[in-house]
């Protein structure tokens, strides 16, 4: 709404003053290039810091639960299984919920494992075609995490294997589950924790740094109180450079970030750790951006306060 | 336009005014005289809502600042212009971002702003210096910037806190001028000085003499720069 000049609230928003001011918020970032440059690469560096513990911590997770956060189930079927049963259930299995991995095994591929096991030494060319003993088999990795909270889920998905057709047995260790189970629910109690802990940390320094950015302010909002500006109105460009402060900081974190891990990705894809470094989840960029980015408005609301 | 009934300030203990009740009418200039530390600049920050009023009554443009909410500050501050000794303009913003401030606070469009901005400025000769920083102004130049920028609203009142104590004796007599043409247009002036020069400028002037944080008798000396 418009009179004479002069924008109203009455009963709409003012888009375009809020469009402006928010502009303002962004122009006024050059009004003192210097404090902002210091508190940007201030912000930066904090975010790159929660970056690292979190992209740390994601991997070690990631590794330990490849070697305890998963179940293995070999089945074996019975000797003299038609190949186009078992190529079947293969099929089908590889489409199982929470399933990681599956490894198949025809009697031929078993001989030739077993062979080669033995440094060819023995020529096993006789026990092909018909003659050959092994049984066909599938080596299947889940990963725990999918169905942990049902205790029952490890004795329902063996019965459910029991089930198949030419199933002659399957060998399994119980106690894998307890220890995946265990190593499962200690990281979900001790991961969050800590990354709350950091959370804590970056929102005190990323916001004590903004705060003391907005001293160079004081004299700017002390005229703005003096000539009638109402709160939103010094508040929102305020706001406005806080979030950007934030987001552009965790950005540039987030993307040194990901240079390191593209150029450092191998250094530890070595015997015997073989440990590929992977970059962090989506979820967890986002939530890094978002949480730098609303501590950034926050700081900069509570520096105005009073 | 100001209605003051025994009103009192305090800062902890000490007293910084006391009982004090006064009326100011539309259009009148008031000279608020008195030695440092008299309570001049605490009346002027409890005019201007800058101290809540705790004690006594005090009403200001039809705002009664004994019940003012904090967030009708602003809408008190909308009625007035303030105009302070060091000034208080943004020094790197130029000359028409600070004067133009004043509008853009109170939501106007672009437009709007545009003309009473150019106009005040015209009007206090600082034309030439619209797009300039206000850091590369002389003292004159930065007090007519705030001058320029507490006009533009139209205020119903100006306060004026010493607002030559920073200036030589030429551009003071200068600003002066200025302030009286505004009063000529009918806006009410409360300006804190005690210089004698600034005195003999509006003879026809009202004197509040404040001593001790008390309204008297103004001294002699300052009735005879008065003519009365």
């Amino acid at each position: 709404m418009r009179t004479a000049g002069l924008y109203t609230f009455g009963d709409g928003i003012m888009i375009s003053l809020i469009f402006r001011l928010i502009g303002r918020g962004i122009r006024d970032l050059g009004l003192h290039p210097w404090a902002n440059i210091f508190t940007l690469v201030a912000v930066t560096m904090v975010s790159l810091l929660a970056g690292l513990f979190m992209f740390t911590l994601h991997n070690v997770n990631q590794e330990l639960l490849k070697t305890r956060g998963q179940v293995q189930m070999q089945i074996f079927w019975q000797s003299g299984t038609a190949a186009e049963v078992y190529n079947r259930q293969w099929d089908k299995l590889s489409k199982l919920e929470g399933l990681k991995e599956i490894r198949t095994f025809t009697p031929d591929d078993a001989l030739k494992h077993l062979s080669d096991a033995l440094n060819g030494e023995d020529d096993f060319a006789w026990m092909k075609e018909q003659n050959n003993p092994l049984q066909p088999t599938a080596l299947l990795a889940f990963s725990v995490e999918a169905g942990v909270e049902n205790d029952r889920w490890a004795t329902d998905l063996l019965s459910r294997l029991k089930e198949l057709p030419y199933v002659d047995k399957i060998h399994y260790n119980p106690l894998q589950i307890d220890l995946a189970k265990g190593w499962i629910g200690l990281t979900r109690s001790v991961i969050w924790p800590i990354i709350g802990f950091l959370g804590l940390v970056v929102a005190l320094v990323v916001g004590n740094t903004i705060r003391l950015s907005l001293m160079t302010r004081k004299d700017e909002i002390e005229i703005l109180y003096l000539v009638g500006a109402k709160q939103w109105f010094i508040r929102l460009p305020l706001l406005t450079g806080g979030a950007l402060l934030g987001l552009t900081g965790s950005s540039i974190a987030l993307g040194t970030l990901y240079a390191a891990q593209r150029i450092f990705e191998d250094v530890l894809n070595f015997p015997p750790l073989f440990m590929k470094l992977t970059f962090l989840p989506p979820d967890q960029c986002i939530a890094l951006l978002g949480a730098v980015t609303l501590i950034g408005m926050f700081s900069s609301f509570v520096a105005v306060r009073g | 336009m100001i209605h003051l009934n025994r009103l009192s300030y305090s800062f902890g203990s000490n007293w910084a005014l006391k009982d004090i009740s006064l009326h100011v009418e539309k259009g009148d200039f008031i000279f608020l005289t008195g030695h440092s530390g008299a309570g001049k600049t605490t009346l002027m920050r409890l005019l201007y809502g800058a101290l809540p009023v705790t004690r006594g009554q005090a009403t200001v443009a039809g705002y009664e600042l004994h019940k003012l909410k904090r967030k009708q500050i602003p809408d008190l501050r909308r009625e007035l212009g303030v105009v302070f000794q060091d000034f208080k303009i943004l020094p790197n913003r130029s000359v028409y971002e600070n004067v133009a401030l004043a509008l853009t606070v109170r939501s106007m469009a672009k437009s709007t702003i545009d003309k009473r901005v150019r106009a005040i400025i015209r009007a206090l000769g600082l034309e030439n210096k619209t797009y300039t920083k206000c850091h590369k102004l002389s003292g004159g130049e930065q007090q007519r910037v705030a001058i320029a920028r507490s006009m533009v609203v139209n205020p119903k009142l100006i306060l004026a806190d010493e607002p030559t104590g920073n200036l030589d004796f030429e551009l003071s007599m200068h600003l002066m001028d200025v302030f009286k043409q505004f009063h000529t247009h009918g806006t009410t002036i409360i300006m804190a000085t005690h210089s004698r020069e600034i005195l003999r400028t509006v003879p026809d002037a009202k004197i509040i003499h404040l001593e001790g944080g008390q309204v008297c008798e103004p001294p002699d000396y300052i009735l005879s720069e008065m003519g009365s």
